[in-house]
C-alpha cells in the first residue's frame, strides 16, 4: 500500500471540510460546548455548593473511607503505630520521615507520592495502588511495586470526605472523562457516512477510481480525514476541558488536579481507538448504501456501544482505572484493524460504479 | 496498441457488450458510436480496468486488464473523462487538477506546468481559483477534459467529451483532440455526435451489443452505399430515363426537376462514358458531383439494419 496514495485523499477531503462551514461549525462547536461548558455548567455549582472548611482544608489527601484519629496534616516528622488505613488517596505527595509500623494499609491509592526516609514496617499493603512512588531510603519488604500494582484493579475512585456533594464528584469526573470518548465516537458520524456515498453522489468517485490508487489506500485515505479532525476537535475540547477544570479546582486543591493517568491514557489511546472504530463504521455504512441521507441516519446508530459504555461507567458498574483503559483501548485496537480488513474486503468498486444511481 | 479479444460484459440476465474484439493502434482516434445503452461506456469502464469483463481478454500496452497489478499501471496510462465531469465543487479548477496529478507522481513543477498549459489551451486559467461549482456545464466539461490530460496519459478515454458545450467550445475540444493525437496519443472516444466522429475518428465502431461494422466514416459508407452520381442538364427529355437505364453500368437511374441521379458501380472508370453519351446525345451537361453519405445515414442504417 502507497501511503502517499491516502495521504492524498485525505487532503484533499480535509480541503474541501475547509469549504464547508456546517461541517466545520459542527466539528468546532462540539469541544467548546463540551470541553467549556459542560464543565462550567456542572463543577462550578457544586463547587460552590460546598461548605467552606468542608473536606477542601486537607489540600492534597483526598480520602474516601477513613483515617487514623491521630492523623495530622501534613505527613512530615510522624509515627503511626498500629493504625488502618483504608481506601485513602494521596496525590501528589511527599512523605518525609514517618514511620509507619504495624499499619494496616488496605485499598489505598498513592499516585505521584514521594517517599523518603520514611519506614513502613510490619505493615501490610492490600489491594494498594502505588503509581510514580518513589521510595527513597525507606524500609518496607512489603513495598514491592509489582505486587501491589497486580491487586490495584479493584480500588475504588478518590475523595473527600463522606458528605452527599463530595459523593457526586467522583461520578462527575467519570462522565466528563466519558465526554472524551463520546466525542470522538460522535463526530465521525459527521464527516465519515459522505466519504464513499458522497463521492458518488457528486460523480466524482468514477474518476477517482481511474487513477492507480487501490481500495485499501483510497478507504484509508477516507478514514484518516475523518479520523484527524474528530481527534483534532477532541483533543482541543481536552485541552480546554482540563484547563478550565484545573482552573475551578485549583483554589480548593492548591494543584492541578488533571489530567491523572486515567484521563491521559484515555485520550492517547482510548479515544483514537474509540474514533477509528466510529469512521470504520461509518466509511463502512457508506460504502455500503447508496444514498447519503441513509448513510448518515445509519451512522448515527455506530455510537450506541459507546453509549452503552458511558451507561455502565456512570452506573458505576465499570470504573475506569488505568488498567481498564489499556484493556479497553487494546480490545479497540484489535476491533479497528479487524474492521479495516473487513471494510477493505466488502469494497466492491465495480457494483458501486455500476449499480448505485 | 490496444488488443481486445472476445471481450464480454453482463449484468445478469443483460449484455451490455458481447464480443469485443478488435485492435487501436497506437496514435490513431477511435470513435465508438452506438445508441444508449449499445455498451459503449461499458467497454470504455472496462478497458479503464474500472469494472471486469465477464469473459475475454484485453490488453493495452502487454498489460492485462484482468491481472491486478496490471491494472494499475493501465489506470496510470489512461487519462479518463467519464460522461459526468465529476468534479469536486467546491474546490478551484487549479486543486481539482492538481489532486488528480498527484495521483500519478507527477512532480510539482510539472504538475503545474501541465496544468497551467491546459487551463491556458482551454481559456480557464484566469479562473483557476474559483470553485467550480460556479462554473457552467460547458467550462466543467472542460475542466474535467484538463484533469484527463493533467498527468499527459498515453491512452485517452474521452466518454462524451463535446456533450453540453456550446459549438464554440465543443471546436476547440476538437481541436485540441486532434492536436493530441499529432502528440502522439491514442484517443478512444464515445460519442453521439456523428458530424464530429466523421470529422476527428480515424476509424470508427458501430456497437450495438457487439460490434457492428469497424471502419473509416467514408470506408463504411462506400461499403454500405452504392455510389450515387448527380448530374444536372440544362433541359432532360422526358425520354432519357428509359434510355440511360439500360446502360449495363447504371444500376439505378432517377430524375429530380433537371439533375439526374445515377447509381454507378465505378465512377472513376464509368463517368467519362456517361458524359460522352449525354453529349453525344446533344444534351447540355451543367454540374457533376458525387453524392456523400454521412457517417449518419451509415449509423442509421446500420442501427436500423440490426434492429430487423
Amino acid at each position: 500500500m502507497h501511503w502517499r496514495n491516502a495521504w492524498i485523499v485525505m487532503r484533499k477531503d480535509l480541503a474541501e471540510f475547509r469549504k464547508q462551514k456546517l461541517v466545520i461549525g459542527s466539528i468546532v462547536a462540539m469541544p467548546i460546548i463540551l470541553g467549556v461548558i459542560f464543565p462550567l455548567a456542572t463543577f462550578v455549582p457544586i463547587i460552590t455548593m460546598i461548605p467552606q472548611g468542608e473536606s477542601w482544608d486537607v489540600p492534597g489527601l483526598l480520602e474516601l473511607g477513613s483515617l487514623p484519629d491521630d492523623f495530622i496534616v501534613p505527613w512530615t516528622n510522624q509515627t503511626i503505630a498500629e493504625s488502618s488505613f483504608t481506601e485513602v488517596v494521596l496525590h501528589h505527595k511527599t512523605l518525609k520521615n514517618v514511620n509507619l509500623s504495624n499499619c494496616i494499609i488496605i485499598s489505598c491509592i498513592l499516585e505521584d507520592v514521594i517517599v523518603i526516609n520514611s519506614t513502613i514496617q510490619n505493615s501490610s499493603l492490600e489491594r494498594t495502588y502505588l503509581e510514580n512512588v518513589t521510595v527513597v531510603r525507606s524500609e518496607g519488604r512489603e513495598l514491592d511495586g509489582r505486587y501491589i500494582l497486580s491487586v490495584s484493579s479493584n480500588l475504588l475512585f478518590i475523595r473527600t470526605k463522606p458528605s452527599e456533594i463530595n459523593q457526586v464528584l467522583p461520578m462527575m469526573f467519570n462522565m466528563m472523562l466519558m465526554i472524551f470518548i463520546i466525542v470522538p465516537a460522535t463526530l465521525p458520524t459527521i464527516i465519515a457516512p459522505y466519504s464513499i456515498v458522497g463521492e458518488k453522489n457528486n460523480r466524482s468517485l468514477e474518476p477517482l477510481l481511474a487513477t492507480p490508487t487501490t481500495d485499501g489506500e483510497l478507504l484509508a485515505g477516507k478514514i484518516f480525514s475523518s479520523f484527524v479532525p474528530s481527534m483534532g476537535s477532541t483533543l482541543l475540547a481536552f485541552a480546554l476541558g482540563v484547563v478550565l477544570l484545573d482552573v475551578i479546582l485549583l483554589p480548593q486543591v492548591n494543584y492541578p488536579l488533571m489530567p491523572n493517568l486515567t484521563w491521559i491514557l484515555s485520550v492517547v489511546l482510548l479515544a483514537p481507538t474509540t474514533c477509528l472504530m466510529s469512521v470504520l463504521a461509518c466509511v463502512l455504512v457508506s460504502s455500503k448504501v447508496s444514498d447519503v441521507r441513509a448513510a448518515q441516519q445509519l451512522g448515527g446508530f455506530v455510537v450506541m456501544p459507546m453509549v452503552v459504555l458511558m451507561i455502565g461507567v456512570l452506573s458505576g458498574f465499570l470504573f475506569l482505572s488505568p488498567l481498564m483503559v489499556l484493556v479497553f483501548a487494546g480490545l479497540y485496537g484489535c476491533l479497528d484493524l479487524g474492521l479495516f480488513y473487513f471494510v477493505k474486503a466488502v469494497f466492491n468498486r465495480e457494483k458501486i460504479l455500476t449499480t448505485w444511481k | 496498441m490496444i488488443t481486445c479479444e472476445g471481450l464480454t460484459k453482463t449484468f445478469g440476465s443483460i449484455t451490455a457488450i458481447q464480443d469485443f474484439t478488435l485492435e487501436i493502434p497506437d496514435g490513431c482516434i477511435f470513435g465508438l458510436l452506438g445508441p444508449n445503452g449499445s455498451g459503449k461506456t461499458t467497454t470504455m469502464r472496462m478497458l479503464s480496468c474500472l469494472i471486469q469483463p465477464t469473459s475475454g481478454k484485453a490488453l493495452i500496452d502487454s498489460y492485462d486488464i484482468h491481472d491486478k497489478t496490471d491494472a494499475q499501471k493501465i489506470r496510470g496510462m489512461i487519462g479518463l473523462l467519464p460522461e459526468v465531469p465529476g468534479l469536486y465543487e467546491t474546490l478551484g479548477a487549479y486543486k481539482n487538477l492538481d489532486f488528480y496529478g498527484q495521483f500519478y507522481g507527477v512532480p510539482k513543477q510539472k504538475r503545474d506546468e501541465s496544468i497551467k498549459r491546459t487551463l491556458t489551451n482551454l481559456g480557464l486559467w484566469d479562473r483557476r481559483n474559483e470553485p467550480v461549482g460556479g462554473f457552467s456545464k460547458g467550462m466543467k466539461q472542460k475542466i474535467a477534459i484538463a484533469r484527463a490530460l493533467t498527468h499527459d496519459p498515453k491512452y485517452i478515454f474521452l466518454d462524451e467529451p463535446t456533450a453540453s458545450l456550446d459549438p464554440a467550445a465543443a471546436k476547440l475540444v476538437r481541436e485540441y483532440i486532434l492536436e493530441l493525437k499529432k502528440r502522439g496519443n491514442t484517443i478512444l472516444i464515445n460519442t453521439h455526435n456523428l458530424s464530429e466522429a466523421e470529422r476527428i475518428c480515424d476509424t470508427v465502431a458501430l456497437l450495438k451489443n457487439k460490434i457492428v461494422k469497424v471502419g473509416h466514416p467514408k470506408e463504411l459508407a462506400r461499403g454500405l452505399f452504392a455510389r450515387t452520381i448527380s448530374i444536372t442538364l440544362q433541359k432532360i427529355p422526358s425520354s432519357l430515363l428509359p434510355e440511360i437505364s439500360s446502360l449495363r453500368y447504371i444500376s439505378e437511374a432517377q430524375v429530380n426537376g433537371n439533375q439526374l441521379i445515377l447509381r454507378i458501380r465505378n465512377p472513376e472508370e464509368n463517368n467519362p462514358q456517361v458524359i460522352t453519351w449525354l453529349i453525344q446525345k446533344g444534351l447540355q451537361v451543367q454540374f457533376v458531383s458525387e453524392e456523400e453519405y454521412s457517417l449518419e445515414d451509415v449509423y442509421l442504417k446500420l442501427i436500423e439494419e440490426e434492429g430487423q
